[in-house]
């Protein structure tokens, strides 16, 4: 890959190594900003939302949705597949990318995993607070129990139970063990007591022995690539809850595939959501460029095309497996009482991405922040679509029916952003939010390569850190 | 039948104390820790006992109360704990009577059947005496007798009637009247016959908004007598039914159900099936099932019947003589007309014509005249006597209303019924009521004429009162109590013996003393348990009365009569006025198993509205849920309008016994109140109404708001003239590939295997298995708002699509219960396994293990099952809880539930056997759906079991599974709708 080109340079202004700690870690060291009180007391209203309404459907029952019979499920699992979607550019970033050696990742890829962390958390309320009896919910795990019960394992719910587990799990340790390093630069550059213990404790005793950087490297090789596969599986398991099913729009086995394009889609649109107005703020021009967002969307594009690709094979299959209740399935969803769903799914999904296509546009900071909203936005209808137009006119048409949120489908599906952007911003004031030792090893490399283009330049580099 | 329920004569009575019935008479025992410890202590003993006190002590707060549990002291003979006990009795229901099997459990009536020895219900039964069990636990029962609205005591009415009764005495009786529902009733009957001797100028006079008046009325003018007509569907080859919906709300409909099947079951390509033309102004379960059906005006019917009789002149010189009507000359073709006459002239003997009760008077003369002229008479219908019954008469109630006014009445006792809710709007009868001196309502609750009176005496409900009925045609019945009244209330008798004698006696006693007339003297105690046994008095058939039909008679009606030559139908509409299907008159209102039972053809419930043709919406611009207003005779009401498409187009039928306002907590304001357009002077069918959109909507709760098929396999059918040709084509109707499971498969070659067919020929659609199957599964009622969100809970739905062929609409009626799938989806996906397959090939539901995630559901390509959104049934009033079904699980909130094939009586039956040392015969077990189904349309039974009944339905050309290419195997199957055009 050529790093010669002034656009391809992935951090900006050279800047000393000293200077790129100072940058970074000076975002968790100073007071904090009036900003960042306001913006917490909204996202964390909006959670309070949430945690209350909560509150109110495990006293009353699921009843206060407007899920009924043959929409068993609406806003919680489709709440649910929108937020694991969403957590999956995390890993990909950090850990497929890594493995690729795609250097661009450097700058975003701490906050792509904490994304990852808070979207799984986001995610996992809904299967836990969807069932009917919420306090039997660890029937599903298996435990020797008093009963002799197993969970009933040719259920994909229970898949999804060990799938999700595990992805949360190996993207915290993932996330955690990247952090050790930056821990320990923030231990060392502490000034308080209370600070240097909390950071000592996490930090692990990281000194940045040769032995430990060694060992780290190796760690962190080694939790990518068990992370890798689970970029895969975690959506293809989630997508299972569907295709294993025999409702027409669910019995498909292009789910696992399409689930997981469908899933980085949204994943890399949800970090350029949040990835620009933070940029703004904090002045991290300098490491997360221009050529970052490129690269991002050319992801979108790509990811956005086997998407639509996916749309096209489902609605092809549909008229060419001659099933009547499949064929009616997808007429329904693009001319049926959702079809407002529908079109906005293709609208965002498939006819917007297309604009990535020029590079000025790819390069356009608010253009790319209107698209990434709207992706998103696409990517929520798209699993509305698949989850409640499927569900609510199956076979027989007498139990045909319809779904209405309530006031308490919205105000849930709003207290979750809330709950994600509470826990987001908790993340930005306290961690540093772009891997410190990453950045410098890169910006370390770039400046190694000026250097070996035009000798004659003087590079500054830091000694310490 | 009879000795696998083991009826027992009578139930021994259980004395209701309060509110709370039979609490007292047992009372709970636990043994307590204390007493425990009483015993021997052993060390170890000691520090288990103390640990647990320890324990419990740190939870005193959850403690439950200490509660005594003591079995019965003295158990009644024949109470087995556990065990239910069944009962004989009969319903009544206006002039109609319904034998019942009562199901009682530790004196406590659970569950209603039909009585199988009793000629109303030769098999099975409907929705009304299904749901009866419900409204005597009504918890708005009235409790109370009231005078001026303070509470006073039975003896404190003795004395005011003992009063009173000296002065009329003397007058004669003048100024008394009583106003009776209609009834069919010896004991009732006879005491009005003795009121009336000590009373000679008072009067006694019945009144019922629905009643077969009419149908009386014409077979007097015909014949002159006042008779009954028996109708023996199961003799007729075909049927002309004018408007008469005798399979659901015309009177008697159990029997005529279960007949009218046995003329349509086709178990060989050989069979025969009866053919039926209905003539109809708005749909009706009938009329959904005709092999033709005719829509016109409600008002155009005479003229269509004239013209029947007048082909039939035509065809047949001196069939009528004299001649009944004057040929009009111009005979207009009309290929339902004629295909009809040529069906009638082809089935003499065998066949049957038949009007409804919303039909004028000269109607039912012809139809009289045509069965006779046909030779149906002694076959198709017979004539009984009116004995021992008192029909409502309008004409009288508005008399009797002028002379309220005009204060000539000083007296009034309403027994039963609710005359200022329901009497004829222009008879004004609240204010009239207001002017009667006394007024005395008997009800069973306090409702809109109870607060219009000024004595209010609580009614015993038919279940825990005495009386007796006599069946249309002569059969005679005792009427046993269940359960002591569960609010001291006096029945009907009992008041009117006070009225006629002036003494107060029981209702056994006076019973008793009636039927000193029917049984033998001095075997009088031995038939009497056996009247009580048996439900009814066999050999108490009355005499079938030959006809002479008086031509002249019906022409000299005509006359005054006479038929207007063309419909009177301007730019205004016609207004039919039927009785619910859920609430009947009114009556049903606060009864929430019929107010959520969906309407067997709209599928409304909790609500009704007024049905207009498709025509008539897009002339008015409205659509299903509009809605608009009624104007009729200067009156008006705002409804909603559903949209039928088996409506006439100049018609509106309009449903009665909503927008009660004294119902109870169930029934006030739900729906709107149509009496308030009913007029004496035309109270069937009524012209110059108007309809007026408001643009407002309403929401109505729809149990099915799709009513076409969607071009689906879903409810097959065929005529039998195709089917005969090709006995295949209803398999063929969906590809089916031979598909292979995933798992290994078990293999049943032992025990059991249960499965269950509906032949959806015989199905009406009339909804009582529904009800049925709430009543024994202890199903929950939702609400309107629930409803209208989709969780109605019904475990077994009955399904109706709108069927379009040749021009005329008919209805596929569809119940769907469980299918019991072999290779279930539900199953599959249960992450806990709480939905899991038995050896006997049952689909359970384990509601312990449950946890709600609803993915059963999701996947259940039937959707059959039904999740508790909220916790539908903890706030059940304690007396609401005396009707639950002890073998069946009350659910609570966030498990899923659906049908069992009632397990519980699977069980129950496999308990006997095992006694008895034996396997379960087929027919010993019997879902409730399959026992209340009047039509013996839903069969179950063992699929292992090479003679079983189950067996044989499936083995037939028209049998077939639904969605049987996605490889659920189903247990349920269908045999297909066949038509015979």
């Amino acid at each position: 890959m050529n790093h010669t080109d002034q656009h391809d340079t992935l951090v900006l202004g050279a800047p000393s190594l000293h200077q790129v700690s100072e940058d970074i870690s000076h975002i968790t060291e100073r007071k904090t900003p009036r900003w960042w009180y306001i913006a917490i007391t909204l996202s964390g209203s909006m959670m309070l939302v949430l945690i209350g309404m909560i509150g109110w459907l495990f006293y009353k029952g699921i009843g206060i949705w407007g899920n009924n019979t043959p929409v068993g499920w609406a806003f919680d699992i489709t709440n649910f597949v929108f937020w694991v979607g969403i957590g999956h550019a995390g890993t990909l970033i950090s850990a497929v990318l890594y493995l690729l050696r795609q250097r661009w990742r450097t700058s975003i890829n701490r906050f792509a995993e904490a994304m990852t962390l808070f979207a799984v958390i986001c995610a996992g309320i809904w299967p836990t607070i969807h069932t009917g009896r919420p306090w039997y919910d660890y029937w599903l795990l298996p435990y020797p129990n008093q009963m002799g019960m197993w969970p009933q394992f040719r259920s994909p719910l229970n898949w999804d139970v060990f799938a999700v587990g595990t992805y949360f799990t190996v993207s915290l340790l993932f996330w955690y063990t990247g952090l050790i390093p930056d821990l320990a630069t923030l231990r060392d550059r502490a000034k308080g007591r209370i600070r240097q213990i909390v950071l000592g404790i996490f930090a692990l005793g990281w000194r940045g022995s040769q032995k430990q950087w060694k060992h780290w490297e190796l760690a962190y090789l080694i939790l990518a690539g068990i992370a890798t596969p689970l970029v895969l599986s975690v959506h293809s398991v989630v997508s299972t809850d569907f295709a294993t099913s025999i409702i027409p729009g669910w019995h498909s086995t292009i789910f696992p595939p399409y689930f997981v394009a469908g899933a980085i889609f949204s994943g890399f649109a949800m970090v350029l959501t949040l990835i620009i107005p933070a940029r703004k703020i904090f002045g991290m021009e300098k490491y997360i460029t221009l050529n970052h967002f490129d690269k991002m969307a050319k992801v979108i594009l790509l990811t956005g095309m086997m998407v639509s690709f996916a749309y096209l094979i489902e609605i092809f299959i549909a008229w060419y497996s001659g099933n009547p209740y499949e064929r009616f399935t997808f007429l329904n969803r693009a001319a049926g009482p959702y079809t407002w769903g529908f079109w906005i799914m293709i609208t965002c999904n498939v006819v917007v991405p297309q604009t990535l296509w020029f590079r000025k546009l790819r390069r356009s900071i608010p253009y790319l922040f209107v698209i990434s909203l709207l992706v998103n936005v696409g990517m929520w209808f798209e699993r509305f679509n698949i989850i409640v137009t499927s569900l609510h006119r199956d076979f027989l048409p007498s139990s045909w029916g319809m779904f209405r949120p309530t006031i308490f489908d919205l105000g849930m599906l709003a207290g979750s952003f809330g709950l994600f952007l509470t826990l987001f911003l908790i993340f930005l004031r306290f961690l540093p939010m772009i891997s410190i030792s990453e950045v410098k090893k890169l910006a370390f490399e770039e400046q190694e390569h000026e250097r070996n283009a035009h000798p004659r330049a003087t590079p500054e580099i830091g000694r310490s850190s | 039948m009879k000795d696998k329920l083991k009826i027992s004569p009578s139930p021994p009575l259980i004395r209701g104390e309060n509110n709370e019935a039979n609490g007292n008479s047992r009372e709970l025992w636990l043994p307590s820790g204390a007493e425990a410890a009483a015993e021997v202590l052993s060390r170890r003993r000691f520090m288990q006992l103390m640990g647990g006190s320890l324990a419990l002590a740190g939870l005193a707060g959850c403690r439950r109360p200490v509660e005594k549990i003591v079995p019965y002291l003295a158990t009644p003979e024949e109470v087995i704990l556990g065990l239910p006990n069944y009962y004989a009795t009969t319903m009544p229901l206006g002039m109609d009577v319904y034998g019942l099997v009562v199901e009682s459990h530790e004196g406590r009536p659970t569950k209603i059947e039909g009585n199988p020895l009793h000629p109303s219900t030769p098999r099975g039964s409907n929705s009304f005496m299904q749901a009866s069990v419900l409204g005597l636990y009504d918890p708005d029962r009235s409790r109370d007798i009231l005078h001026n609205g303070k509470q006073e005591d039975w003896a404190a009415f003795v004395q005011f009637w003992q009063g009173l009764e000296v002065k009329y005495q003397a007058n004669g009786g003048e100024g008394l009247a009583v106003l009776s529902e209609s009834f069919s009733t010896p004991t009732l009957s006879r005491l009005r016959e003795t009121f009336l001797r000590r009373f000679p100028k008072a009067q006694w006079i019945a009144y019922d908004p629905i009643s077969d008046e009419n149908i009386f009325e014409g077979i007097r003018i015909a014949t002159g007598q006042a008779l009954r007509p028996v109708y023996h569907f199961d003799k007729a080859k075909v049927v002309l039914a004018l408007e008469a919906d005798f399979l659901g709300l015309e009177s008697n409909n159990v029997r005529h159900a279960s007949d009218f099947a046995l003329g349509r079951t086709v178990r060989s390509s050989q069979d025969e099936m009866n053919r039926l033309y209905v003539v109809e102004s708005c749909a009706s379960i009938t009329g959904g099932l005709a092999d033709h059906r005719l829509v016109v005006l409600s008002s155009q019917i005479k003229q269509f019947t004239s013209d029947v009789v007048q082909e039939l002149q035509h065809n047949w010189v001196g069939v009528f003589e004299p001649a009944l009507t004057e040929s009009s000359g111009s005979r207009s073709s009309n290929d339902f007309r004629d295909s009809l006459i040529k069906d009638l002239l082809a089935n003499r003997t065998q066949s049957l014509v038949i009007a409804g009760r919303r039909q004028p008077p000269e109607v039912h003369a012809f139809v009289t005249a045509m069965n006779q002229a046909l030779g149906n008479v002694g076959f198709g219908v017979t004539y009984h006597p009116i004995d021992h019954a008192l029909p409502s008469n309008w004409a009288a109630l508005a008399e009797l209303a002028v002379k309220m006014k005009s204060q000539e009445i000083t007296m009034l006792v309403m027994l039963g019924g609710n005359p200022v809710y329901s009497a004829p709007v222009d008879l004004d009868f609240g204010s009239a009521l207001a002017k009667v001196e006394n007024s005395v309502h008997v009800s069973l609750h306090q409702d809109e004429t109870s607060k219009a009176s000024k004595w209010h005496l609580n009614q015993a409900h038919f279940l825990e009162s005495w009386g007796d009925t006599q069946y249309r045609d002569g059969t005679l019945s005792v009427i046993q109590p269940m359960i002591e009244p569960l609010h001291r209330g006096k029945s009907v008798v009992e008041v009117a013996n006070l009225l006629a004698t002036g003494q107060d006696q029981s209702g056994y006693d006076l019973v008793r003393e009636t039927w000193k007339e029917f049984l033998l003297p001095l075997n009088y105690e031995n038939q009497w348990r056996k009247v009580l046994h048996d439900g009814l008095l066999n050999f108490s058939v009355s005499e079938q009365i030959s006809l002479q039909v008086n031509g002249s008679a019906i022409a000299d009606f005509l006359k005054v009569h006479p038929f207007s030559a063309t419909a009177e139908r301007g730019e205004s509409l016609e207004a039919v006025f039927l009785p619910s299907a859920a609430v009947w008159d009114g009556r049903f209102a606060n009864n929430a198993w019929q107010q959520e039972l969906p309407d067997p053809l709209t599928k409304i419930t909790w609500d009704n509205a007024a049905a207009i043709s498709p025509n008539l919406a897009r002339d008015l611009k409205v659509e299903t849920g509009d809605v608009v207003v009624l104007t009729l005779g200067g009156r008006s009401i705002e409804t909603p309008v559903w949209v039928d498409p088996a409506q006439a187009d100049g018609s509106v039928a309009l449903t009665l016994g909503y927008g009660r306002a004294s119902a109870g907590q169930v029934g006030n304001g739900v729906g709107g109140n149509v009496y308030r357009l009913r007029r004496n002077t035309a109270p069937d069918v009524d012209q110059g109404l108007t309809l007026t959109r408001t643009g407002k909507t309403w929401k109505l709760a729809l149990s099915q708001t799709q009513r076409t098929q969607a071009d689906r396999p879903v409810v097959r059918h065929v005529s039998l003239e195709k089917f005969r040709e090709d006995p295949h084509c209803i398999k063929e109707m969906e590809e089916t590939p031979n598909l292979q499971s995933l798992w290994k498969e078990h293999s049943y070659a032992q025990g059991y295997q249960w499965g269950m067919a509906i032949d959806l020929t015989l199905c009406t659609g009339c909804s009582a298995c529904m009800t049925a199957c709430r009543a024994e599964n202890n199903v929950a009622v939702v609400g309107k708002e629930q409803v209208h969100k989709g969780r109605i809970m019904h475990w077994l739905r009955v399904d109706n699509y709108f069927v379009e062929e040749n021009g005329q609409i008919w209805m596929a009626q569809q119940p769907v219960p469980c299918m019991h799938c072999e290779m279930a989806p539900c199953e599959q996906v249960c992450p806990v396994a709480a939905t899991v397959h038995d050896s006997e090939g049952l689909n359970l539901m384990t509601y312990n293990r449950c946890v709600g995630t609803r993915y059963c559901s999701n996947n259940c390509p039937y959707k059959v099952r039904r999740f508790n959104y909220y916790n539908f049934t903890k706030h059940y009033p304690s007396l609401l809880k005396m009707v639950q079904n002890p073998d069946v699980t009350v659910r609570s909130r966030g498990v899923m539930e659906k049908c069992s094939y009632c397990l519980q009586r699977i069980n129950r039956a496999r308990f006997i056997a095992k006694q008895e040392n034996r396997a379960i015969r087929d027919g010993e077990v019997i879902p409730a759906c399959s026992q209340a189904c009047p039509t013996g349309a839903i069969v179950f039974g063992d699929l292992n079991d090479p003679s079983s009944k189950v067996v044989e339905l499936k083995k037939q050309a028209q049998e077939y599974k639904m969605l049987a290419q996605y490889n659920t195997r189903p247990r349920t199957s269908y045999l297909a709708k066949l038509r015979n055009p």
